[in-house]
């Protein structure tokens, strides 16, 4: 069993591994700039490289020692531009490099591969120079390192001038060294978590953290009772369900669990908070001042939930109800209710149980729509707003702190099941 | 009776199917020749009409000849029979044009994700091993984050639009699929005609897709027909949080308008919608079930 244990508890690494990897993924790889994405597009390219300075962004993703800055964005000339020697191409640098870091320019350029050299003026002027007259066939990089605090004074414009010859010049682009090679936004990334800070909200300036926390007892004040109450009424409709089985009052609850089911939530919602709330004035229609306010979500919440539920348990009822020791229990002249209550449900609570600790962690993330809606100020509305507002660093916490609840509730529900089912083998 | 609710149910599904491939030519249509679509066309003179199936919205016929007057009748019938928006939009239309969306994002949402489901669970099943390993590591990964967030934030990322939709939607839902296809591919793997197979010398890629796929092809039927409204429900719902499609009349934008237009007492628009979804997630529902109790021989002994 400690054996069991073990293992299960190891099992863990690679999960959260996963969770932290694919959320770095989202937020920094495909996302794009997170910059722009939370900022908007008209603001200072100094504004967006402060941001991701905060934020780490700015880094190279996994590994490297070089990185973008946006000082001066990569620049691709759809046409070559050839220079001849006196001819100068204006590099405009956007805000003023960092005296304490290391920079290269890097050019590709068309020149006699020997010939082509770059050296640096102290009066901003980066020099290319050919000391072939010939221009070759193939493009090559040709780079120059320097730092500005020492040799470029003033930063906006470089100029990229040719000194001697010509050559033609197709890419330009700056970047910055980073002090070593694993300073890198996963480091980063880890490092954060690791100090269990999510980062700070945008649009509130918050910590994120601290806004989990206030979140999670609204979330919960709605979620528990809807998922209590919904496991104990479809758990009893199920056996009642199993009760009759295949007759008319089966058939009439499996085929309103169904329709149950196909109605979309949102108009569940759309339907309870204008017919219950404004017209018929049961409950009050928005706010979270007393448990009043909850009554209706719950409801709603209970009902959009019971047809699927429903339906599941039945099935898992109705798997048992056929097997041999319910015939032998009848066998004996037990009573029908004493057969389902003392024999059945028992053995049902398996699944049963299992399904209930792995739906737990939804619970903290809360009801989506029902929070937005209902104005709750739980994990649910927290999170909609922030993705209606890019608010990307809330989104990731709310994202990873459900992930790995998840992890840990499906951990938990091994360990129950391996406790109460000696059939299960440790492998 | 059960057959013939199927029936019926499997009428409303194609039904809905042609008026979603009407809804496609309508809107090629519209782009081909480079106008607002009459869909989108706003028409202030026209607001809040409520739906009727008989009505003169502004032709005066009262001085017409009885050819005249019938004329107009006939032109009028069924003009804007579901009423109208708040901007004079026709309910229909943009029902009509919802349910394109609607069948069009479970149909790409689909084609994303049982490919992938379908790859992998083949490939953990057969193969095991370090493939298993790093199959089953992939999906219980994907599958400890909460579901819709995940989506959410995947369209987030991906940029508000449609293509949001289908990406949010596809590259979450593989992880069932790939589950069910990777025990069942299990079994399969040490029955006799896969021995049969293997003995010939076939390769593990033939015996897969030629052999084994086929036998286990239910499964995917069987999941297309459960994630088909699944989809449409998420669609409805991220359209409705606006982080959906754009610009374009989906179910889930006219349930946002509706919404507003309600306390007004404007419920047409609100009530053509619900009634659409219902019907076309009630036929998937029903369908689905029956699909499952007709090819999975295990359940058809427990249930009916």
């Amino acid at each position: 069993m400690t054996r069991f244990i073990i293992r299960r508890v190891l099992y863990m690494v690679p999960m959260v591994l996963g969770v932290i990897l694919v959320t770095f993924l989202l937020f920094n790889v495909v996302g794009g700039s997170p910059a722009s994405m939370a900022l908007g597009k008209n603001v200072s390219p100094q504004a967006l490289e402060e941001f991701d300075e905060q934020r780490g962004f700015n880094k190279p993703v996994i590994f490297g020692w070089w990185t973008t800055t946006r000082a001066f964005p990569a620049r691709d000339f759809s046409e070559p531009v050839k220079l001849f020697a006196g001819t100068n191409l204006a590099v405009q640098l956007l805000f003023p490099l960092r005296p304490d870091s290391c920079y290269r320019v890097k050019v590709q350029v068309r020149g006699l591969e020997s010939g082509t050299r770059v050296r640096l003026l102290p009066d901003s002027l980066i020099m290319l120079s050919n000391s072939k007259p010939e221009i070759s066939s193939r493009w090559h990089w040709t780079e120059f390192q320097f730092q500005p605090g020492t040799n470029l004074s003033v930063s906006p414009p470089v100029l990229l001038s040719v000194e001697q010859g010509a050559l033609e010049v197709r890419n330009v682009r700056l970047e910055r060294r980073m002090p070593h090679g694993l300073d890198s936004q996963l480091v980063h990334y880890f490092k954060t978590l690791a100090r269990l800070d999510l980062g700070t909200s945008l649009s509130t300036n918050e910590k994120v953290t601290t806004m989990l926390r206030r979140g999670i007892l609204p979330s919960l004040a709605l979620t528990v009772p809807v998922f209590f109450g919904g496991l104990g009424l479809s758990v009893g409709l199920a056996l009642l369900c199993a009760y009759w089985r295949n007759r008319w009052p089966d058939r009439i609850f499996v085929f309103m669990a169904v329709a149950l089911m196909s109605v979309n939530y949102l108009v569940w919602i759309i339907f309870g908070q204008f017919f219950m709330a404004y017209k018929w004035h049961w409950f009050p229609i928005w706010g979270f001042e007393s448990w009043g306010y909850l009554l209706l979500p719950v409801m709603i919440g209970i009902l959009s939930g019971l047809g699927g539920n429903l339906r599941f348990y039945r099935a898992v009822i109705l798997d048992e109800i056929y097997k041999d020791y319910v015939r032998t229990a009848f066998a004996k002249g037990l009573s029908p209710a004493g057969v389902l209550f003392k024999h059945v449900l028992p053995n049902a609570m398996i699944p049963i149980v299992t399904n209930t600790v792995i739906a737990l962690p939804i619970l903290y993330t809360g009801s989506l729509l029902l929070e937005s809606f209902f104005g709750i100020p739980g994990l649910g509305g927290l999170s909609i707003n922030a993705i209606n507002s890019s608010d990307v660093d809330v989104v990731r916490g709310v994202v990873l702190v459900g992930a790995l609840l998840y992890v840990v509730a499906s951990l938990v529900t091994d360990l129950c099941y391996a406790l109460v089912d000696p059939r299960v083998k440790l492998r | 009776m059960r057959r013939r609710v199927i029936r019926i149910c499997f009428g409303i599904i194609v039904c809905f199917g042609l008026v979603a491939f009407y809804g496609e030519i309508i809107f090629r249509y519209y782009q081909a020749v480079d106008r607002t679509p009459s869909y989108s066309q706003v028409n202030l003179s026209e607001r809040y009409l409520p739906p009727s199936i008989f009505r003169h919205p502004f032709a005066e016929v009262d001085g017409a000849g009885p050819g005249r007057r019938l004329w107009l009748g006939a032109k009028t019938l069924a003009y804007r029979p579901l009423g109208t928006d708040n901007l004079g939009r026709d309910v229909l239309q943009r029902t009509i044009q919802g349910t394109r969306i609607a069948f069009l994002v479970g149909v790409v949402t689909s084609l994303i994700a049982i490919p992938i489901g379908v790859l992998l669970g083949c490939i953990s099943g057969y193969f095991g091993k370090w493939a298993d390993d790093i199959v089953v590591w992939v999906y219980s990964t994907i599958e400890s984050i909460p579901g819709l967030l995940f989506i959410l934030a995947i369209s987030m990322v991906v940029g508000k639009g449609i293509m949001g939709v289908y990406l949010g939607i596809g590259l979450t839902t593989w992880v069932g699929l790939c589950r069910l296809l990777r025990a069942e591919v299990m079994k399969h793997r040490d029955r006799a005609y896969v021995l049969a197979a293997r003995s010939l010398g076939y390769s593990s890629w033939r015996i897969i897709f030629r052999h084994i796929l086929p036998n286990v092809f239910h499964i995917v039927i069987i999941t297309f027909s459960i994630r088909f409204p699944a989809a449409i429900g998420t669609e409805v719902f991220m359209s409705f949080l606006g982080i959906g499609v754009q610009g374009e009349p989906s179910w889930g934008i006219m349930i946002g308008n509706a919404r507003l237009r309600l306390w007004q007492g404007v419920w047409w628009e609100m009530a053509a919608v619900s009634a659409a979804i219902l019907l076309v997630v009630l036929a998937f529902n029903l369908v689905g079930d029956a699909l499952r109790d007709a090819l999975d021989p295990r359940l058809r002994s427990r249930e009916v």
